[in-house]
């Protein structure tokens, strides 16, 4: 293979001396062209996300002093299962995955089989309700900052209720968590909508056609026809929902700062205060090797439905 | 036995029509059914989008009508000197939006370019051991590692080397971090080109390489866009990231500056309103432009097209 590329380049340059090396530089590119292709993608990931990873599983045997650092083997785990900050930011994450993905999809489902039947205008509402899902989380926090304000919109909506006291919505320990989880209810359930609805027009009218024709009720359709169809998707579209309000950080950032108290005290956020705030960098690692053994659960599991369901 | 299970599979019961479909029958005659379902869907359009609504029209109420009792729902007496205000008195955020749009622009080249290229590649050559098959998924299920949990070592490592408090910090993990969509957003679009097409490119004198910058990517142009767009989006919007690599005036993005005007002790209102809204317009415009992709990149691929 190389000397008959030599060769080539050899003729080559018997003719035309000044173009040799341009020549010959591009034969050897396009004879490694898969690897040189490849290579800056695999390259940034293998430095940027497993190189970080290998050292973070490294820093979570380690203690983070002043001085220096010191090996601590598993003391970092250990330490974990008897710190309450951490045990509680794990009940609150998973209390907010629970309600929030929860809602978001029976909203999200019951609202694409509305939107399923003869509408008019379908497209345009189909691009209006995209809006959440592009803002940044932190626009999204401060809208909502100020929708949750003491005296502010929503304190006016609840003031038959409540008599005109303010709620407290982000100050008050027992409410605070429900108001960022109907923030994450907001800017998601779009998502599920329209996934789901791209779902439910994949099933074939002629199908459908002969359903019907057959003398299936409206409930024998729904479970027999259209949830096979859906089954893939639905899965899908949980997953993703799953793993992203796993990491949810920013939107309790703005809103909460993760409290009152530790009341929306999120994994992500305990993490961040572990580290940048209390610089203990040894434990947070720990935190952090322990929420991705949970999310490679997760995401194998995505793999293995992606393969089955969608891999060529 | 078995047939009679099988049967029973094959041909679903018949079901008498309940009381409660019959009734749902005498709804539809009346067009009921249809106002409902309008009203559903309308009410959820205003839930949707009022939140938005609020925060665009705040930046032209004062400290005073933005939390009124009652709420002012329409902006009377419209103060767009409000604008002006928040560059008088956060000059820094002028900084932030050359450093956003810096990071971002330079970010979106990047990934799409290197995502295109090696999306290009698993589709086109055959590697050892089947990796065109197994890299793309390992690359996409970087996609769901909890940024948090590379974070910490991220910033140890970059702070090793200088990087903390850089812009070119910032572009390398966001380039990192928009890969994976980025790749799998081609690799569809490359899926559809047909062979024959390169192989007669290359019979006419071109190179491989020459080839897939002249011929194909022309071609998957609409698959460039939207990855694009998607990038620009994502990096524009991020903050985790930056609000702990990027701790000075210097190398702060919007969303960071934006987090400032919120403290736990105070709110900077009116100033807040007019930065978000800042920050939205072009993340708006953007969207717009890319409206059928959007779902394709937020499911990942599975829907649309």
């Amino acid at each position: 293979m190389a000397t008959e590329t030599d060769q080539a380049t050899a003729e080559i340059s018997s003719f035309q001396t000044d173009t040799t090396t341009r020549e010959s530089v591009l034969l050897w590119v396009d004879d490694h062209l898969k690897w040189l292709m490849t290579l800056p993608a695999v390259f940034i990931l293998f430095a940027l996300t497993f190189y970080p990873l290998v050292r973070a599983i490294q820093m979570s045997t380690q203690q983070f002093l002043p001085t220096g650092t010191t090996f601590v083997g598993v003391q970092n785990y250990v330490d974990l299962m008897s710190n309450d900050a951490f045990l509680n930011s794990l009940a609150v994450t998973g209390k907010f995955i629970g309600i929030a993905v929860g809602v978001e999809f029976l909203l999200g489902f019951g609202i694409a089989l509305l939107l399923n039947k003869k509408i008019k205008l379908r497209g345009l509402w189909q691009t209006l309700i995209l809006i959440p899902m592009i803002l940044s989380p932190t626009v999204i926090g401060l809208i909502w900052r100020l929708l949750y304000a003491p005296n502010g919109l929503l304190d006016y909506i609840a003031a038959p209720l409540t008599g005109g006291a303010n709620v407290g919505w982000i100050s008050e320990t027992s409410v605070a968590l429900y108001s960022v989880i109907l923030t994450d209810i907001w800017q998601w359930t779009p998502l599920v909508v329209l996934v789901l609805f791209a779902g439910l027009q994949s099933v074939p009218d002629d199908v459908r056609e002969a359903a019907i024709m057959d003398g299936a009720s409206v409930r024998q359709r729904f479970l027999h026809i259209t949830l096979p169809y859906l089954k893939s998707l639905i899965v899908l579209v949980l997953i993703i929902r799953l793993v992203d309000a796993l990491r949810v950080f920013a939107k309790v950032f703005i809103l909460t700062r993760g409290g009152p108290a530790s009341a929306t005290n999120v994994i992500s956020m305990q993490m961040y205060r572990t580290a940048f705030r209390f610089n203990n960098f040894g434990e947070a690692s720990a935190m952090a090797v322990s929420l991705l053994v949970l999310v490679l659960i997760l995401a194998m599991s995505f793999v293995k439905i992606a393969n089955v369901e969608f891999g060529s | 036995m078995t047939t009679k299970q099988d049967t029973q599979a094959d041909v679903l019961p018949y079901e008498e029509p309940s009381g409660i479909e019959q009734f749902q029958e005498t709804l539809r005659e009346y067009g009921v059914t249809r106002a409902v379902t309008y009203g559903l869907l309308g009410v959820f359009l205003v839930w949707t989008l009022f939140p938005v609504y609020w925060l665009v029209t705040a930046t032209l109420k004062t400290r005073q009508t933005l939390l009124s009792f009652p709420p002012q729902w329409i902006p009377l007496d419209a103060q767009f000197g409000n604008f002006a205000q928040l560059f008088a008195q956060r000059p820094d955020f002028v900084q932030f939006i050359i450093n956003s749009t810096v990071v971002t622009i330079t970010t979106t080249i990047l990934a799409t370019t290197i995502g295109a290229m090696a999306a290009y590649a698993f589709v086109t050559f055959d590697y050892p051991y089947n990796l065109d098959f197994h890299l793309p998924f390992y690359i996409l299920s970087t996609r769901f590692m909890p940024p948090i949990v590379t974070i910490i070592p991220l910033f140890v490592i970059f702070r090793g080397v200088g990087l903390v408090n850089s812009l070119q910090g910032l572009i390398l993990v966001y380039t990192m971090f928009n890969i994976p969509f980025a790749v799998w957003m081609m690799k569809g679009f490359f899926e559809e080109v047909p062979d024959s097409l390169i192989e007669s490119a290359m019979i006419d004198g071109h190179t491989h390489l020459g080839a897939f910058f002249k011929i194909v990517l022309p071609l998957v142009k609409p698959g460039l866009i939207a990855s694009a767009i998607f990038t620009t989006i994502i990096t524009w919007n991020e903050l985790l990231f930056a609000v702990i690599l990027a701790l000075n005036a210097n190398a702060m993005t919007v969303p960071v500056g934006l987090a400032s005007f919120v403290t736990k002790f105070s709110v900077q209102w009116i100033n807040m309103s007019v930065g978000a809204t800042i920050a939205l317009v072009p993340v708006l415009l953007f969207a717009f432009i890319a409206r059928q992709q959007l779902v394709r990149g937020f499911s990942m691929g599975a829907v649309g097209k």
